[in-house]
């Protein structure tokens, strides 16, 4: 009775402490903190806090093959975060392909490579092969049968227009536009 | 918590006019009865098995034609990656032991399954280590493109093995019934245990883990609420009031853009919204001890079904629905399937004989739900 009762009252201190903004005693004890927390215990429950996301991210891709003359052929722009909020419309119960996959996959990419896009991280180069992968599957998907070697993203961060400004279906103007360097296809398995 | 006090043994309650090192002892005492005496919430407990066993399957089986994309060897979180990812964080999946197809219709089947015995209550606690096998595999399988609602189901799944979570409205309190009943009056052959001293020791141990379990389930959603709050104090559209303004215009969590538009276009509204927003999710922990809570629970139901059908995150808004059922008290719980029973034994009486399709509409509960008194008379102590 009395090792369960520690075992509760450890855990309910340490899962206080992960979820707590740091401090000095989560300072202190982080490694012993994340060693019991991490990996099944972790949570994060600042939703939409401090502040909700305050901007609409669009996310565009477009492809490069090199033809048999060996001329390079680039495909147009395909609006890959339209065909995710055309899913969510109209739709009671949207799958987390479509509300979560592009964009936590493209949070966590900015997560780990800031404003460049040097991989210098395990980390990184795994976000970035996730992407990749994503894109290279919507855009194949799209164009059915596609083939090509390099792929390009291209990111626009619409802000949502602050409250009561110029109501109406304004569209608003991108206040950033990103574009990713080219990557290349390879087949899966890495 | 939906503790219902106990009675307490009449020594600790003589204790209570003494001095203050016996008042000490005798709330020491009580607390020990407390957490030994026998395991507490078990309605609450139940619910939560069905919600959460209920939520699984049907988010399962909702991303059945995405289940590849998600959580299948083709997925662009390819094994590979996900194994390299379990290496430096410590995660397990059983999903990532073969690559092959075959072995995953068999994995994803075998979770729909889980999820079905483990929301009825069919061998209880076997299918509560299988189903936290289940819902640790998928989610780490697939941790980028998870939620908070996912993230409260894992961490409820993983809970709720330690609790004695079948021992109402279930198919096992079903079982015990019918072989206590037919056990009639030699109450020997309905027992496991020869020994009385073992089954004693048995059904403490279960007991205090069990009221452990509830009572570290109750502090997560308190933690949960507390700092979904107080994070929000921190961010200027939250204080402005406008910050329900911006979620509403996430193109993403607009399944019915003219709702959302036609609920922003009244400032009022959303400010009022969004300070009762962040106020009830601070004031959560505070209120929990005194009869506040209700009205304070139902406004987080309204919250949270506003949150599923405007955002479109029903299975986010049912993970903190079925979370939020902990602080409910067992005799809310009897009282509402007495007055489902009776609300069904009058359509009935309306419609003799027909069981058809309105039968259906019933919940779950309502069906394996006997009287809660029979009920508790009648399952093992165990």
């Amino acid at each position: 009775m009395a090792l369960c009762l520690a075992t509760t009252l450890t855990h309910v201190v340490l899962v206080f402490l992960h979820v707590a903004p740091p401090n000095a005693v989560s300072k202190r004890y982080g490694p012993q903190i994340n060693a019991w927390v991490y990996p099944l215990f972790e949570q994060n429950w600042r939703l939409f806090a401090p502040d909700p996301d305050s901007v609409n991210r669009r996310i565009l891709a477009r492809t490069a093959r090199t033809a048999p003359d060996g001329a390079t052929q680039v495909s147009s722009w395909v609006d890959l975060t339209a065909v995710d909020n055309s899913a969510v419309k109209h739709n009671v119960f949207p799958s987390h392909t479509t509300q979560n996959l592009l964009r936590r996959a493209w949070t966590s990419y900015v997560d780990t490579h800031g404003a460049d896009d040097r991989t210098d991280s395990d980390r990184a180069v795994m976000m970035q092969k996730y992407l990749r992968n994503i894109a290279a599957d919507r855009v194949a998907a799209h164009d059915q049968g596609a083939t090509f070697g390099f792929i390009q993203l291209r990111v626009l961060t619409l802000p949502v227009a602050a409250q009561g400004a110029a109501a109406g279906n304004r569209p608003p103007t991108p206040a950033e536009e990103r574009l990713l360097p080219w990557w290349k296809v390879t087949p899966r398995g890495n | 918590m939906g503790t219902e006090h106990i009675t307490q043994p009449p020594s600790t309650a003589a204790a209570s006019g003494g001095t203050a090192d016996r008042r000490t002892t005798g709330a020491a005492q009580r607390f020990v009865a407390l957490l030994t005496g026998r395991p507490v919430s078990l309605y609450a407990v139940s619910v939560m098995r069905a919600g959460y066993g209920m939520l699984y399957l049907v988010f399962l089986l909702r991303e059945f034609p995405h289940r590849h994309e998600i959580w299948g060897p083709g997925s662009p979180w390819t094994p590979a990656l996900a194994e390299q990812l379990f290496a430096q964080t410590g995660w397990n999946s059983i999903l990532t032991l073969s690559d092959s197809p075959a072995y995953f219709e068999l994995c994803y089947v075998t979770a729909l399954f889980t999820s079905a015995l483990f929301m009825l209550g069919w061998r209880t606690r076997a299918m509560s280590v299988l189903f936290a096998i289940v819902v640790t595999s998928f989610h780490a399988r697939a941790i980028f493109m998870t939620d908070g609602g996912d993230n409260l189901i894992l961490l409820m799944a993983v809970y709720l093995v330690f609790t004695a979570c079948g021992r109402r409205w279930s198919l096992d309190a079903r079982r015990n019934r019918l072989k206590t009943a037919r056990a009639g009056d030699d109450p020997e052959r309905a027992r496991r245990f020869a020994s009385p001293r073992l089954r004693q020791a048995r059904s403490t141990l279960t007991t205090v883990v069990h009221n452990c379990g509830i009572f570290v389930m109750a502090a997560e959603v308190c933690f949960l609420y507390g700092s979904a709050g107080l994070y929000k104090v921190q961010g200027a559209s939250w204080v402005g009031g406008t910050a329900l303004h911006y979620v509403l215009n996430l193109e993403l969590f607009q399944p019915w853009p003219a709702l959302s538009h036609l609920a922003d276009d009244y400032a009022v509204l959303i400010a009022v919204a969004s300070y009762a927003t962040v106020l009830l999710q601070v004031a959560f922990p505070f209120v929990l001890f005194g009869r506040l809570k209700y009205p304070v629970l139902a406004m987080l139901l309204g919250m949270h079904v506003g949150i599923a059908v405007v955002m479109g995150l029903p299975l986010f808004s049912g993970a903190m629905i079925v979370a939020d059922a902990v602080f409910l008290p067992d005799r809310f719980y009897t009282s509402l399937a007495h007055l489902c029973r009776r609300a069904t034994r009058r359509t009935g009486a309306s419609r003799p004989v027909s069981r058809g399709p309105g039968s259906g509409s019933v919940p779950q509960q309502g069906r394996t739900g006997l009287p809660g008194s029979r009920q508790r008379a009648a399952s093992p102590r165990t």
